[in-house]
């Protein structure tokens, strides 16, 4: 992809540069670390689920031992009468965050072009932040335990969260043209797993002293970022008087799309949306196409089947790995936390070295073949992996590389690709269209996925069931 | 606390609240059996006195002396059932230790520092420090960014 685009990207090369200025830095940096903080309370929610359930259920017992004494102490929480339903409601939980996200998101790209993106995107990470707090924090201040009200709450967080990609894409996109956007967006894609890891490293300091306290301090961390995003944030360079950056661009559209690389395993479809409408206004009259034509084009269907699977595994590990380390090894959550931060790096690492080279090689699908095949060992390996720490995160950090880097390939690659198909052309809505449907398989995927892991108890069951899906 | 001679046919009810009994008389009493919980909490009971036929609740090895004649028993001398030679079957869970709640019974407690359900919360969260933090973190960013970036913006 680097090839065909440096030729025309020569002359712009040098605009990059001149005009970069700390305002650039700066919304760099705030959308960077606004996407990480929402990803982060996202974390928190799996890293605690040991505690949570344990928080729910009351003491499990051999049935010859009488019950623990004091009964408040042991066993008055009655929520869910065994840690197997409370994995249940848990997993019930992740996937109806999932369906309401991938609802969210198609209402936010409509509602961020017609808002101010500051607004939403501050309105989101702080409402969202004082929905967590009441989730995990408010309940256990006020021993209130009610499966309604944790699933309300936990939809209406879907809700919110889903406004904050779009919003800080299409910020970036006002901020930073065409040239040299590749390094830049690429760096910045780093900022969903850097969030991960924020997240967990946030939640495993804090865990000791009761899960309340996690979520009370990715709530008000993020509510934080959302009142500085409100002070610091300029949406788009004509709000200090800069020049647009639409107006020195009129390439066509297919090297826009081509140069849409490396967007983390996120959804990208209506960030797509929000870009065309704010920063091309010379371009040609976008043409959207139906959804069933989109439906047909080559490649669309297998990508978007081979993206709803990875993502499920992706979203598995996401939201499971602690869950996992801890029941299987028996080991403390706070580690399990910690270790689970590995995955998150070799998927950053994985998704930077598969990018560029397949940016190299020209070709996507061997690398995405080859990486897929190592996926599959890897897994294979870790599923046998022992019970020693250091051991482990190698394994795991190498298996976040070998499938958060297709994951991020995939999303990236299908934009790019399906952009220079003729029907396309020119029609960055369709793109949108088609980018929606794979990413909106892949989230149902996930949300489905979610389900079944909870569903299924032997992890070792689970751990084929996967190699089925990648094998495809 | 004499319950004798009452024609109590069970255990009443509201037995359960007098745990701070040290003497209790049950004897000339029609009772049948004296379930394992009725004398939970009892940790200050040192002498008991049932109808003969009954065994001294938490067994003779609960109790430092048992007395029987022809009227009644006498269970003198509650032991501390977490200090006895025989093993107990079921070891308090972690983070927490045994403790004496009545003849034969036991409880777990939760050993210092952990406090909270089920013993699985640790010390306590430093909210002032955190709050301190975070509010000085968040003014000065604040103020920085909106002094540098947003003054000059002009709302279109």
């Amino acid at each position: 992809m680097a090839v065909p685009g440096s030729l025309r990207r020569q002359p712009a090369n040098r605009g990059l540069v001149s005009h970069c200025t700390h305002h650039h830095i700066v919304v760099f940096l705030l959308t960077f670390f606004s996407y990480s903080l929402l990803h982060a309370s996202r974390k928190t929610f799996s890293n605690v689920k040991v505690s949570i359930s344990n928080q729910w259920t009351p003491s499990c017992k051999n049935s010859t031992a009488p019950e623990l004494q004091p009964f408040e102490l042991w066993n008055s929480s009655h929520l869910f009468s065994n840690a197997e339903e409370a994995t249940l409601f848990l997993g019930t939980l992740d996937t109806i965050f999932l369906f309401s996200y991938a609802v969210g998101l198609f209402v936010s790209g409509i509602v961020g072009d017609r808002l101010n993106l500051r607004w939403v995107l501050s309105f989101g990470m702080c409402s969202s932040a004082l929905v967590v707090f009441s989730f995990g924090t408010l309940t256990e201040w006020l021993h209130f335990y009610n499966k309604w009200f944790y699933c309300c709450l936990w939809v209406v967080n879907g809700l919110l969260q889903s406004t904050g990609w779009p919003c800080v894409v299409a910020v970036m996109g006002n901020w930073f043209g065409k040239a040299g956007r590749g390094f830049v967006f690429g760096l910045w894609s780093a900022c969903a797993s850097v969030g991960n890891i924020l997240g967990a490293f946030l939640a495993s300091c804090v865990l000791k002293y009761g899960y309340e306290y996690a979520f009370l301090v990715t709530a008000s961390v993020q509510f934080a970022g959302g009142v500085i995003v409100f002070f610091g944030l300029l949406t788009s360079p004509k709000e200090v008087g800069l020049p647009e950056l639409g107006a020195d661009e009129d390439e066509a559209s297919v090297e826009e799309d081509a140069n849409r690389p490396l967007m983390g395993n996120d959804d990208v479809d209506d960030d797509d949306q929000n870009y065309s409408i704010q920063a091309t206004d010379n371009d040609n009259q976008p043409k959207a196409i139906g959804f069933f034509q989109a439906c047909c084009l080559p490649g669309v269907v297998l990508y978007s089947l081979a993206y709803a699977c990875l993502k499920l595994v992706n979203y598995s590990f996401f939201f499971w790995l602690p869950f996992y380390l801890s029941n299987n090894f028996g080991w403390k959550e706070a580690e399990a936390d910690q270790l689970s931060i590995w995955y998150d790096v070799g998927g950053i690492i994985g998704g930077t070295i598969q990018g560029l080279i397949s940016d190299v090689l020209q070709k996507r699908a061997p690398v995405l073949a080859v990486s897929l095949l190592f996926a599959v060992g890897s897994l294979f390996g870790y599923s046998r992996s022992p019970n020693s720490k250091p051991i482990n995160a190698v394994i795991m950090a190498i298996t976040g590389f070998f499938i958060g880097g297709p994951s991020n390939m995939i999303s990236s690659a299908i934009s790019a690709d399906l952009g220079r198909q003729d029907l396309v052309k020119g029609s960055s809505e369709a793109l949108a269209t088609v980018t929606g449907i794979v990413d909106g398989t892949g989230s149902i995927g996930a949300a489905v996925g979610q389900y079944l892991v909870s569903l299924i108890q032997d992890n070792l069951g689970w751990m084929w069931v996967f190699y089925f899906f990648i094998l495809m | 606390l004499d319950l004798s001679n009452c024609s109590l046919h069970s255990v009443p009810p509201g037995l359960a609240e007098a745990t701070a009994a040290i003497v209790l008389d049950l004897t000339e009493n029609p009772l049948t059996a004296l379930p394992s919980g009725s004398f939970l909490g009892f940790i200050q009971l040192q002498s008991l006195v049932v109808p003969p036929a009954l065994e001294c609740p938490g067994g003779s090895d609960a109790w430092q002396n048992v007395t029987v004649d022809r009227s009644s028993r006498l269970c003198q001398g509650q032991r501390n059932p977490c200090n006895s030679s025989v093993p107990l079957a079921w070891p308090c869970p972690e983070n927490s230790v045994c403790a004496p709640d009545g003849p034969g019974l036991i409880q777990c407690l939760c050993d210092s520092p952990f406090h909270g359900y089920k013993c699985l919360r640790e010390g306590m969260f430093p909210m002032l420090l955190f709050g301190g933090i975070l509010g000085t973190a968040t003014v000065s960013l604040s103020l920085l960014l909106w002094g540098t970036q947003r003054r000059k913006a002009k709302t279109p």
